[in-house]
């Protein structure tokens, strides 16, 4: 499997993460990897990656925001639902991103992993906006999340 | 000949090929790729892993299957049929797709190329007006709740009787254009808010709506071609594919983590997370099935909804009745679904996943027009070199769960596609070939270049030599619309 190249983010207001789209993957589909130096950074990097397959983010305006907040045990399952809310209101509300924050912790007494999320974007308009895929869903093939040495990767593949 | 595995594949026929079930671990029932040499030689390696993949589930009967347009895809492979024991057998939402119905509609009519190219700019100009595209498009139909119930349980009839479209639409619909086992109980609220807005739009990727002209030496059968309302002469059709948009993916979402769930104590292992699958008579099975028919009568709903628009756009511009311009709908076809179906080994429940079901003459299920043909089977090219019209055969009942392929297939990312070309060069050079392309997007119309695709015409050569389906005409682009 041979991978692209590394995109810097374009979202506005964030600096530091990164991913890279994957080629010659799931050829219909749209594969990524994001990286983050903490469990927040790579929640932000990984929803920058579906934010961009979606729009180019700087031609989104900033009218419309939405705090998430997500709860599960596996900090996979916790970034599955992440990727798919984002799926989900650009459906639901007709929306697309510029800007994305995330917070993400861990409680060791309730075993649980938290998501506090801030989506920043603007409602759907193909004449201001620089629109590109509509992504139907994040899949589960190849889908992985894990840390080494202090950073923490994800391998996504999401349906387009 | 190199392949893109090691796992050893015999030669069946000129265009059979299988894999043993002692591949891997795990199979029970071999795999067969369908494809001539060149076709088997450009195919990835993620066709040959999870065609595999596929011939492990519980229940598999007689072989895994992939069609010569099969790529890599998310469990199944693009282009994978799969067939399993209904009281045994599993059913898996990976089998199917999240694009639920994705599928293929083909409109004919009475006019001739020299009556639509001086119109041609007006004419897309309009149809992308009426169609919306693109992420996130949202439609002139305003469902409620009730309504919504009521296009989930009622398809393409619910639109015919709102006025959207013709009675004989149905007719010349896969299974009328409703599935009876629809049950919205089954649907979650997320996609219930992600559907209610996106009837009558095409989406983006690589669905599209395309005005086409029938290719005047490439009618390879012109009694059945007759049948179907093709006569040639410069005729021109409207070719249209989508699915059921955000409703669909969203009821694939939601029972993808159920499944997981569920499959957690049961001791059902998969090689893919993305087959994640669940026994078909289990509530689990039973309940994605409700919902999958609800989302599949939704995109025949939504097909049915944007033939409407297509013919009020040709009234608007030639100033006569769809009726006058003889705006009859061909077929319209699913080509990812799960169906059951009678076969030698009893009722099965049929995947297809990039897949056309491909019935053959005298079948009870192909509508009566179409008894002595076959079923019509829609296939889209890229949006450069053009699609095929073909027909269903009593081989592909007998050898391949009536099934063939659905279009031409990529052989290149979207990424790669993206870096090769230019969406806006793109446009002008298919201008200058007498293609007027509207799009939504520039970057997803260069990942749509037909240098992204196999050759259509070695994928059709290789299902008609193998008799699972036969060639009527070739179809060429002049007019496409994208998201």
């Amino acid at each position: 499997m041979s991978t692209g190249d590394i995109i810097l983010l374009s979202v506005v207001g964030d600096v530091g993460k990164t991913y890279r789209f994957l080629e010659e993957i799931a050829l219909a589909d749209v594969g990524f990897v994001a990286t983050g130096d903490s469990v927040s950074e790579l929640f932000v990097a990984a929803a920058s990656a579906v934010i961009e397959a979606m729009v180019n983010p700087v031609s989104v305006g900033t009218n419309w925001t939405r705090e998430v907040r997500l709860s599960q045990e596996q900090v996979d399952e916790l970034l599955f639902d992440w990727l798919n809310t984002i799926v989900f209101l650009k459906d639901a509300e007709a929306v697309v991103f510029r800007d994305v924050q995330a917070l993400v912790s861990y409680d060791s007494d309730a075993n649980l992993w938290h998501l506090s999320a801030t989506l920043i974007g603007d409602h759907i308009d193909a004449n201001r906006q620089e629109l590109r895929t509509d992504v139907k869903a994040v899949t589960k093939h190849l889908y992985e999340v894990k840390e080494k040495e202090g950073t923490w990767s994800a391998h996504v593949v999401v349906d387009v | 000949m190199k392949l893109a595995t090691s796992m050893t594949v015999n030669r069946l026929s000129e265009v059979v090929w299988e894999i043993p079930a002692t591949e891997k671990l795990g199979m029970l029932v071999p795999a067969r790729i369908y494809g001539t040499e060149k076709i088997l030689g450009e195919m990835d390696e993620g066709v040959f892993e999870q065609v595999t993949n596929v011939a492990c589930l519980p229940g598999i009967q007689r072989y895994a299957v992939c069609m010569p347009d099969g790529h890599w895809g998310y469990g199944f492979p693009i282009g994978g049929v799969a067939a399993f024991d209904v009281r045994h057998g599993i059913i898996a939402p990976g089998g199917v797709g999240y694009d639920i119905n994705c599928g293929m509609r083909l409109i004919r009519t009475d006019l001739t190329l020299a009556d639509v190219k001086p119109r041609l700019e007006a004419l897309m100009t309009k149809l992308f007006q009426a169609v919306p595209a693109g992420v996130g498009s949202q439609g002139f139909v305003k469902l409620n709740r009730q309504t919504f119930q009521a296009v989930m349980r009622k398809g393409a009839r619910w639109c015919v009787d709102q006025g959207y479209g013709w009675e004989s639409d149905l007719t010349y619909t896969e299974e009328g254009g409703c599935l009876k086992e629809a049950d919205p109980d089954c649907i979650s609220e997320q996609a219930y808010q992600r559907g209610t807005s996106q009837l009558g739009t095409l989406g983006s990727g690589n669905h599209y709506l395309e005005v086409q002209v029938v290719h005047r030496d490439r009618i390879y059968d012109h009694h059945v071609a007759e049948q179907l309302g093709i006569h040639g002469r410069d005729q021109i059709v409207i070719m249209v594919h989508c699915g059921s948009r955000g409703f669909g993916h969203q009821v694939g979402t939601d029972y993808l983590r159920r499944f997981e769930q569920a499959a957690k104590g049961s001791g059902l292992v998969v090689k893919d997370r993305q087959l994640t699958c669940a026994p078909f008579q289990s509530r689990e099975g039973q309940d994605y099935f409700s919902a999958m028919n609800c989302a599949a009568n939704a995109a025949f709903a939504n097909r049915q909804v944007i033939a409407h628009q297509i013919r009020e756009a040709f009234c608007s511009i030639f100033k006569q009745s769809s009726e006058s311009l003889g705006m009859r709908q061909v077929y319209d076809v699913a080509h990812n679904i799960a169906k059951v179906e009678r076969y030698e080994e009893g009722l099965l429940l049929v995947h297809r996943k990039g897949a056309t079901r491909a019935f053959g003459p005298g079948s009870a299920d192909v509508p009566e027009p179409f008894q002595r043909v076959g079923q019509p089977v829609i296939c889209g090219g890229s949006m450069e070199t053009g699609s095929y019209l073909l027909v269903g055969t009593s081989r592909a009942d007998t050898e391949s769960f009536g099934s063939t392929m659905h279009g031409a297939g990529r052989t290149m990312s979207r990424a790669q596609a993206k870096r090769t070309v230019r969406g806006a060069q793109l446009q002008r050079d298919m201008a200058q070939r007498g293609i007027l392309v509207k799009a939504v997007s520039m970057a997803g119309l260069a990942e749509e270049a037909g240098i992204a695709y196999k050759n259509i015409s070695d994928v059709v050569e290789s299902v008609e030599t193998a008799g699972i389906t036969k060639k009527v005409a070739e179809l060429l682009p002049i007019g496409n619309i994208k998201g």
